[in-house]
């Protein structure tokens, strides 16, 4: 199988790739990057000829392709594969930086007969997948509320400029566990309200985001975005979920599986993670799909839309400081 | 020595009781509670007289505080008849239910002249206070993002007064209201708030709630309340900045926990977290009001603190009522 890879602006894409080298019979066949002594780097690494051109790279018809641009090109990238012919792409996360963009990819692969997934790795920590499971034993009753967090560090590059990446922490950090509550709950969200601000770095994006999601389920759920973890901080970052339940809680701290660990090398102490890597349980499942015609990858440009609405929806309330609904 | 009658004989009464034992220059002489035997049971420890009406220990000649420990609602009819009575008084938090009270409270103390504090312990946690010297000596730089959780199962009180929302005002009203009085302490006035929470859900013995602030600083909270978790009493506090960050969980920071195995099952025991210090935060609180009586000095915790406080989390409610955020300030 011949997997082609359009470019590593988002530092996911390098995970990506490795867990992609590990699978028998997958071959990185191309990468396109926008810097091309990168780009050439990169196929040394992980194969592949490294193409500065990516309709070049699509016109080799990969059996799929994994993008990874920066936020703002998802849209080009996605619609130039979609209409190449290639069949199964899988696109980073947020889907792109408005609705409008995300509506037309979907509708473009549709029209193209092509499958779009989105990249949310976080479906396949284990943890999670348990905590999964438990809700659908009823293990704590009936949902009621969720408190929710996904932390981080200040990325910098162009995840701190708006045209390309569609804002700050609040669209960084609010789509993975959007997903996460909607797979969880079977639910969409409704209504959104959301301080956020410039709170830790001197910049013209939001580095601060609280969001508070309704969903129709009737479940209300606190989603912290922050890139508040400073320098210093053991971790990059976080996910962390604490479902509130008639009969019980269940909490996740999807990343807890670590050693806590204190060298005088960094002079620092750090959390040293030796959980399984979730993005391999995630390119593994898309590499199925690819391979065999009857299993759909299970997320779908669908799902990257419904995440990407609660982030847009957040940027408008924390505007007008009010609840903005979701149509 | 100055004297003191306790009114309300319940969990916090038969607690500050033991705590001004502790208190040189103060001693409990009078404890009234409507249940006699819990009234009783206070007062014999320490030899004070009993009463089944709070009216009787505020006539008293020569008590010269009255403690008020009774249920919220009640707090405002015997705070004003304290100091009517020209007595000073300290009153449990919430300092009332509703604002309106709160105020009528303050200018009553404020005209009799009597001294008025809030029970707003947490200031007097270790943990907090070590908190807030933290931010106030900018290891953190200019603070960002805050969380803090307060969670336990549901409080038991006498004739369930806790599960009545005109009573107590559930979990927002009653026990984040310690958060809202910490936050403020910290961070100043409030700008905004927007809460969602299960007080008017009409579920029975569970409250949570997930309160956002947004102080006129800048500062945004998240602040959680829980009577929904199972298993015991715990707190969190994180406060981000922009130099740095600092995080604390009383279920990490307990330096002794006892574990039984427990009789019946043969299986696991529960584990009791238990956190020594020298001097209980409700003795610290208490000893610093006898002070503030003994010299003549306002308290460190105004009843304008109180009614700030109670501001939050009477907003927090609406919010969770109208799903609309409050903007400040409500009066
Ligand atoms: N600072 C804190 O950490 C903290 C903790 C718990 C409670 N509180 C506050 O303290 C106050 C009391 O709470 P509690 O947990 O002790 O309640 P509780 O139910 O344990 O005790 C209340 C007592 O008041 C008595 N009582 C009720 N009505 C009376 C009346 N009209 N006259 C005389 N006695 C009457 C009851 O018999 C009972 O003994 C509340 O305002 C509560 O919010 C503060």
């Amino acid at each position: 199988m011949k997997i082609g890879m359009i470019s590593f602006a988002h530092m996911h894409a390098s995970s990506y790739a490795a867990c992609l080298n590990e699978l028998d019979g997958v071959e990185i066949a191309g990468i396109y990057n926008e810097n091309k002594n990168v780009g050439q780097s990169l196929t040394q690494k992980f194969g592949g000829k490294f193409y500065s051109n990516y309709n070049d790279l699509l016109a080799e018809s990969p059996d799929a392709v994994i993008i990874c641009s920066a936020n703002s090109d998802h849209k080009e990238h996605v619609i130039a594969a979609a209409k190449a012919g290639c069949k199964h792409i899988l696109c980073e996360k947020p889907i792109s930086t408005n609705i409008e963009d995300a509506k037309e990819m979907i509708d473009q692969c549709d029209e193209n007969g092509a499958k779009l997934g989105i990249a949310f790795p976080c479906r396949y920590i284990p943890a999670v997948m348990e905590a999964r499971k438990s809700l659908e034993e009823n293990a704590i009753g009936k949902i009621l509320a969720a408190k929710t967090t996904n932390h981080g560090t200040m990325p910098g590059g162009w995840f701190v400029q708006k045209e390309k990446s569609g804002g700050g922490a609040v669209m960084d950090h609010t789509p993975h566990v959007v997903d996460l509550l909607r797979w969880f709950m079977d639910s969409d969200p409704v209504e959104v309200y959301a301080e956020s601000g410039t709170l830790f770095y001197d910049m013209d994006i939001d580095d601060a985001g609280l969001l508070t999601i309704q969903f129709d389920n009737g479940v209300f759920a606190t989603l912290d975005t922050s890139w508040s973890r400073t320098k210093s901080f053991p971790t990059w970052g976080d996910v962390t979920m604490e479902l509130i339940g008639m009969e019980g809680v269940i909490s996740i701290d999807a990343f807890a599986q670590d050693i806590d660990l204190y060298s005088d090398i960094n002079v620092k102490a750090s959390w040293e993670y030796w959980g399984d890597n979730m993005d391999s349980g995630l390119i593994k499942d898309f590499i199925t799909s690819v391979e065999d015609p009857d299993k759909n990858f299970p997320i779908t440009g669908e799902d990257g839309l419904k995440a990407l609405e609660v982030a847009i929806a957040a940027y408008k309330s924390a505007e007008v400081n009010k609840p903005v609904k979701i149509s | 020595m100055l004297k003191i009658g306790i009114i309300g004989a319940g969990t916090m009464g038969g607690m500050h009781a033991d705590c001004f034992s502790e208190i040189d220059g103060a001693e409990v002489i009078a404890v009234a509670d409507a249940r006699e035997e819990a009234a009783k049971n206070v007062a014999s420890k320490y030899s004070a007289r009993t009463f089944t009406n709070g009216d009787d220990i505020i006539a008293l000649d020569d008590v010269d505080i009255v403690d008020i420990c009774l249920p919220t609602p009640f707090h405002k009819e015997n705070v004003l008849k304290v100091a009517a009575a020209g007595k000073h008084v300290f009153c449990e938090k919430p300092i009332a239910r509703n604002l309106q009270d709160g105020k009528e409270m303050i200018d009553a103390c404020n005209k009799a002249g009597v001294k008025f504090m809030v029970g707003h312990v947490l200031r007097y946690f270790h943990e907090f206070s070590a908190a807030k010297n933290l931010i106030d000596s900018g290891a953190v730089g200019k603070p960002g993002v805050v969380r803090t959780t307060r969670a336990a199962g549901h409080p038991q009180g006498w004739s369930n007064w806790y599960a009545n929302m005109e009573m107590a005002g559930g979990v927002v009203l009653d026990m984040i209201i310690h958060d809202f009085d910490f936050l403020r302490w910290c961070f100043g006035e409030v700008e905004r708030v927007y809460a969602k929470g299960l007080a008017y859900s009409g579920i029975p013995n569970v409250d949570y709630a997930l309160v956002t602030i947004r102080f006129k600083s800048g500062v945004i909270a998240h602040v959680e309340g829980s009577w929904a978790h199972p298993r015991g009493f715990f707190v969190t506090l994180e406060v981000a900045g922009d130099g740095g960050l600092f995080e604390f969980d009383s279920r990490t920071s307990s330096p002794l926990k006892v574990s039984k195995k427990s009789s019946d099952s043969g299986e696991g025991g529960v584990e009791v977290p238990q956190n020594p210090v020298n001097e209980s935060p409700y003795t610290m609180e208490l000893r610093h009001f006898i002070q503030s009586v003994a010299e003549d000095k306002e308290p460190e915790v105004t009843g304008e603190d109180a009614l700030r406080a109670l501001e939050i989390a009477l907003a927090a409610l609406q919010s969770i009522k109208t799903g609309e955020p409050m903007q400040f300030p409500l009066i």
